[in-house]
């Protein structure tokens, strides 16, 4: 018998009891499917990383890296903790530090709030108990602050609360961090950083803590926009380009006078067609991301090695 | 010993499906079957399919086969694709003919309940 804590609940296993089935078992509801380590639905996060490793066969390097692992495959010989995986819906108060138009629809936000987070992570925004939008980290640990690129919708009720009535040293509040968009690769893994839109905000935290890590492989960046005057951070990614060979950024809109420039889509596949052995990163809105990640498949990337993370729509409603 | 241990385990199964994938989403045959489902979740279950027809560990059922594939209206062709687009992945991966050879046989268990039939 071991004894286990599930989301603050002790449990008592029976001998030779998976974390699952003893969950199961105590009535409460875990998704599950195959019971062999396959499937992947019964997904758990444990505190300790060291008594979970035998139950992440199969598992993302992300996902490893937040101690995730399989209740099915898990059989404790030692008391540990363990909850679902992003169930953590606690809020702390954050700090508005600044706030800062980058062009005619972005505008960057920088709070103080004492989280523990991956760049590329993203975190819940609360205005009030009845709105709240996500918003990716794009801040590194060297900066003292959390940095997220929100982009204006007139229509939209958060961003327009944010950009009209929110200002410096407001407070609001925050949960997370969440997903499994950040940093993974070695050092010399090549890797290929597609962006549409504030969808830079994840990969620019992303690239900055791989340069900050000393990564040594190629990283190619791609920010897409429908306007070249949507582009935001070109000085700040042309600084860093200039300052690491290893970073090349292409800038690609919809109305350049190239035509070579203008589809992403057909210059991702034309200039970077063989993906194997790459980390793969995207980030923008739904059809986006599936048309990408299709491509960086079929050029060659392992599926675990593409890593996206996709806009929400809260309710269907605009940012 | 199964053919699951025969060919290398889970990292036989990790080579296999991407390969497999691959080949099944360029096949213009079958690949709009997989236009409108989510890659990553598909991807996974590729992997649980591919388990059970190397004779690795696996819960899957008959039942399962069956309901994930109803209502879709497929035919013998397109389950002969699919078995095509299997053998050339084990073909890629040096598999032996007496290896390929079973776990098509194993395979074909559930061919009715694929067709629904």
């Amino acid at each position: 018998m071991t004894a286990i804590v599930f989301e603050g609940e002790p449990i008592t296993l029976d001998e030779g009891e998976t974390v699952l089935d003893g969950l199961l078992r105590l009535g409460h509801s875990i998704p599950h499917g195959c019971r062999s380590g396959v499937c992947q639905s019964c997904l758990l996060s444990a505190t300790e990383i060291d008594k979970v490793a035998n139950a992440q066969t199969g598992l993302s390097e992300a996902q490893k890296q937040l101690n995730f692992f399989l209740g099915c495959q898990c059989l404790p010989t030692e008391a540990m903790t363990v909850a679902r995986v992003d169930a953590d819906v606690s809020r702390i108060k954050a700090t508005v530090m600044e706030k800062t138009q980058l062009n005619d629809q972005v505008w960057r936000l920088r709070l103080t709030a004492d989280l523990d987070y991956r760049p590329g992570q993203y975190v819940t925004l609360w205005r009030d108990e009845n709105l709240a939008r996500s918003y990716s980290l794009a801040s590194t640990h060297e900066q003292p602050w959390l940095e997220f690129h929100i982009r204006h919708y007139p229509e939209g009720e958060f961003s327009s609360w944010l950009v009209e009535s929110l200002s410096k040293d407001d407070t609001l509040e925050l949960n997370g961090p969440l997903g499994q968009f950040f940093y993974t690769a070695q050092s010399e893994d090549p890797m290929l950083m597609i962006a549409m839109g504030t969808g830079l905000a994840p990969i620019w935290g992303i690239v900055n803590e791989a340069l900050m890590k000393q990564h040594r492989g190629p990283i190619e960046v791609v920010v897409g926009a429908k306007q070249a005057k949507d582009f935001y951070y070109r000085e700040e990614l042309g600084a860093l380009q200039a300052q690491f060979d290893n970073l090349q950024v292409h800038w690609l809109s919809l109305d350049s006078d190239s035509p070579e420039t203008a589809n992403l889509y057909d210059y991702c596949q034309s200039n970077f067609s063989q993906l194997s052995d790459h980390k793969v990163y995207l980030c923008g809105g739904t059809s986006f991301v599936k048309k990408l990640r299709r491509y960086a498949f079929m050029a060659g990337a392992s599926m675990r090695d593409i890593y996206a993370d996709t806009f929400i729509a809260f309710g269907g409603e605009p940012g | 010993m199964s053919i699951y241990e025969k060919i290398g385990g889970e990292a036989a199964v990790d080579a296999a499906v991407d390969i497999f994938y691959r080949k099944v989403l360029a096949d213009d045959r079958i690949n709009e079957f997989f236009d409108t489902v989510d890659m990553e979740s598909q991807h996974t279950k590729q992997k649980a399919f591919l388990t059970m027809a190397f004779g690795g560990p696996n819960s899957y059922t008959g039942k399962d086969m069956r309901e994930a594939h109803k209502n879709m209206k497929l035919t013998e062709d397109h389950f002969n694709a699919v078995a095509e687009n299997l053998v050339a992945t084990l073909q890629d991966l040096n598999v032996g003919q007496e290896e390929i050879d079973a776990i098509i046989a194993v395979c074909l268990t559930v061919k009715d309940d694929v067709l629904n039939v």
